[in-house]
């Protein structure tokens, strides 16, 4: 039929991979632009996509509970069982619907941030205290302008607090996003598993928890930033 | 008299004051719900737009090569061969790996959500149209397969000369302690634990009852750690395999012969859409019959090992073995 | 879509019904896996995090410990779990308890170091010992707060059970890994199952953390809400 095809030599696995050593930093420096990269690339971009909506949709909600006490109630109630939902259980409930995508993911990882964030959001809105809203009042100004100029402004503390526990409980949940689609950092985890590659599963775990990492850090900058009025009190 | 007109006048402006805070609710209320409804509203246009418009753009372009894998090394080898070969031939091609197992990247074929996707013509028959029996020989299998799939509007180009088989492994220790030679000397061994991936529990088990006398077999079903693992742990006796497992160039395991070849024949062959075929023509078929014709045995298993054993990645094992063979 | 989608869930109704005995069983580990790991995880948290509010010591790990849970990814866990120990009962058990601890640390500690000091000193100035102190005043008025905690790692212990089976692990999350055996409808029935697992947990628990609530403070306590204060 044909001729005998070329074997080439791919190169022997370094020691530490055929022993199967804990960790292998050759191993990762071979495989950081073909594995481990896009990996993490994919994982941001999972994040910040479910973070972005869900930041909309929850500051959206909370304005309107703002306004609209009958509002909250539905909202709070629906996004607290979201979020009690198993994570693997949500996504394959979506399967059905949104098919072997990331638009499952993405839908799901969106509905386990709405909780944090509309109950953050709304409490922020709600904490500007009675005698600021009524100085407001006494200088004149209207309902969306003490909104846009007083309310949000001092929510601004318990916006930040709600991201950063947004952001980083979506960058643990989007590692099982690889049980639906090969995605983010947890399909390395879970092909290392098939494979019982040490390795593999604690440079992609590590890359997961420093990420998570990195991104509270910046946030709590941002949020020292935002609110230097409020860097020694707890936020509940 | 005073004092009533007094009340009086207080209650009415009460009343004025009462309608217009009324008012002023109303009408932030109403502002409010506007600005919901439109934030609402934006954010689905936006989302909706995003979904929309790949879908918009592929109806106005050919069809597009998107290839897909299952969810082992073997396959993202094959699905790496075939992506850079098309690629180094011009075409231009999306990679969606790691899908799952046969019947969800079926599904997936059938959707249009993958093209071309390598698969094995024993499972085409088995899995993917439900056959109960299979042909006798590796060529009556392939031709089967084909003659389905094209009712279906699919094809299937040349096949492999390497299979993937089914198979059965031990530990040489086993082996050797019951005497064990073919798959049907599993009868000696009490209480066999054996483990496999799930579909053997209902592909094979029941035969290997009816067609050795197997029977009574603690079956443990692999979801994360290979089979291989549990073998060399000792947690299982017997361990459903596949033949180009590159655990086996180890002396450690013996695979048991299967003289009755109940487990059918597993050449390798691209399913594709047959709009494939047809738009792109000779070019694309031709690369990938050559890429096909070049996968012997020892070749799949020397890259089995390279990437399941030695850890490289799919794609440089992939490049370097097209490379060698001047295919890019 | 929706008419495929649906075709599919009355599949797996249709699967939930066929395989009882199956989810029965399954639905049992899960319970008895996640009640082990979790009544390990409060043997292990509830003493340290109830101790060191007391003394109000050491508030930066206890406060801080439980950001640190919510940062550890599932997966990770338990696959660094095996990659030290194996499949097998330990790795999952580990994997459980390390996820666990945390909130319940977290609540123990901030529920008795918030308890109202003057509370405390009324208590000191009758002249009782610390340790009886923290049995008839601090506990009591911690204990609302400490079982929120119990609450939120209750649901997910269930949570992460679930996806533990990769790893060996027991319970409804062996049907949900493993597509190839049980297909979409038997993955969408045992979804159906461990959420509603999740949130009878989650319910019961908080009959529970009513009922333990002093009667001026029931109003606090949300029927359907799980704890994710942020802590700055």
């Amino acid at each position: 039929m044909a001729a005998e095809p070329v074997i080439p030599d791919f190169g022997e696995a370094s020691d530490c991979v055929s022993e199967n050593r804990l960790f292998c930093p050759d191993w990762v420096r071979d495989n950081w632009d073909p594995v481990l990269q896009p990996a993490l690339v994919e994982h941001i971009k999972l994040t910040a996509i479910a973070v972005g909506v869900g930041f909309v949709l929850s500051l959206g909600a909370a304005l309107l509970a703002h306004r609209l006490r009958y509002v909250e109630r539905p909202v709070a109630i629906v996004s607290a069982v979201i979020y009690t939902i198993p994570s693997l259980a949500l996504f394959q409930l979506l399967v059905p619907v949104t098919g072997l995508t990331v638009t499952t993911v993405e839908v799901a990882l969106i509905g386990y941030t709405l909780l944090i964030l509309f109950r953050n959001f709304l409490a922020g809105l709600r904490s500007t205290p009675p005698e600021v809203l009524e100085a407001a009042r006494g200088m004149g100004l209207t309902q969306n302008q003490t909104l846009w100029r007083v309310e949000l402004p001092l929510a601004l503390p318990a916006i930040v607090a709600g991201l950063r526990v947004a952001v980083v409980s979506t960058i643990a949940l989007a590692t099982v996003a690889a049980f639906v689609v090969s995605e983010g950092l947890g399909g390395p985890i879970l092909g290392a598993l098939r494979l019982d590659f040490r390795t593999e599963i604690i440079a992609a775990g590590a890359l997961a928890v420093g990420l998570a990492i990195v991104a509270d850090g910046l946030l709590v900058l941002a949020q020292r930033a935002v609110t230097p009025w409020a860097s020694a009190r707890r936020v509940t | 008299m005073f004092q009533r007109s007094n009340r009086m006048c207080a209650r009415s402006s009460n009343r004025v004051n009462h309608d217009r805070r009324w008012e002023v609710i109303r009408k932030h209320n109403r502002r409010a719900a506007k600005a919901a409804f439109a934030i609402a509203l934006g954010v689905a246009i936006v989302l909706g737009g995003a979904a929309a418009a790949p879908a918009a753009l592929e109806k106005q372009q050919a069809t597009p090569i998107i290839v897909g894998t299952k969810n082992f090394p073997e396959q993202y080898v094959l699905g790496q061969l075939y992506k850079q070969a098309l690629e180094a031939k011009g075409f231009r091609v999306q990679y969606k790996e790691n899908i799952g197992s046969t019947e969800l990247i079926d599904a997936s074929l059938r959707s249009g959500r993958v093209t071309l996707y390598p698969e094995y013509t024993g499972i085409m028959l088995s899995v993917t149209f439900k056959r109960k029996t299979l042909p006798k020989s590796a060529r009556g299998t392939y031709l089967a397969a084909k003659a389905a799939y094209e009712r279906r509007g699919q094809t299937l180009l040349k096949a492999t000369p390497f299979q993937d088989r089914d198979g059965i492994a031990v530990l040489r220790t086993t082996a050797t302690r019951y005497g064990l030679k073919t798959v049907g000397d599993l009868r000696k061994v009490p209480e066999l634990t054996l483990a496999a991936f799930p579909e053997f529990e209902t592909r094979w088990l029941p035969q290997l009852a009816s067609r050795y006398g197997v029977r009574n077999v603690e079956f443990t079903a692999l979801a994360g750690i290979s089979a291989y693992t549990l073998l060399s742990q000792g947690k299982v006796e017997a361990a459903g395999i596949f033949t180009t497992d590159p655990q086996l160039i180890s002396t450690k395991y013996v695979v048991l012969k299967e003289p009755r070849n109940m487990f059918g024949f597993q050449q390798v062959a691209p399913v594709l859409s047959r709009k494939l075929v047809s738009e792109y023509g000779t070019r694309l078929t031709s690369t990938l019959n050559r890429v096909n014709s070049l996968l012997t045995l020892r070749a799949m298993i020397a890259m089995n090992k390279a990437v399941a054993l030695d850890k490289k990645p799919a794609a440089a094992v992939a490049r370097a073995f097209l490379k060698a063979n001047k295919l890019s | 879509m929706i008419a495929a989608a649906l075709d599919v869930f009355v599949d797996s109704f249709q699967f939930i019904v066929d395989e009882r005995e199956l989810i029965l069983e399954k639905t049992w580990e899960h319970i008895v896996l996640s009640g082990v790991a979790l009544v390990v995880s409060i043997a292990i948290a509830v003493p340290l995090g109830v101790v060191l509010g007391h003394l109000h010591r050491g508030s930066f790990l206890a406060v801080n410990i439980a950001n640190v849970g919510r940062a550890l990814p599932t997966l990770v866990v338990i696959a660094v779990g095996f990659t030290f120990l194996g499949i097998g009962f330990t790795t999952v058990m580990l994997a459980l308890v390390v996820l666990a601890v945390p909130p319940i640390l977290t609540n123990a500690y901030v529920a008795v170091d918030e308890v109202d000091r003057d509370a405390v000193e009324a208590a000191r100035g009758m002249g009782m010992t610390p340790f009886q102190v923290l049995r008839r005043v601090e506990l009591p008025l911690a204990l609302p707060l400490l079982f929120a905690g119990i609450r939120t790692a209750a649901v997910f212990v269930v949570a992460t059970a679930t996806i533990a089976a990769i790893a060996g692990g027991s319970g409804l999350g062996e049907i949900l890994v493993n597509q190839a055996a049980y297909k979409v409808e038997g993955l969408v029935g045992a979804a159906i199952c461990v959420s509603l697992l999740a949130l009878a947990a989650d319910a019961g628990l908080g009959l529970v953390q009513r009922w333990l609530t002093p009667a001026g403070l029931k109003q606090d306590v949300p029927a359907f809400e799980p704890d994710v204060r942020p802590v700055v």
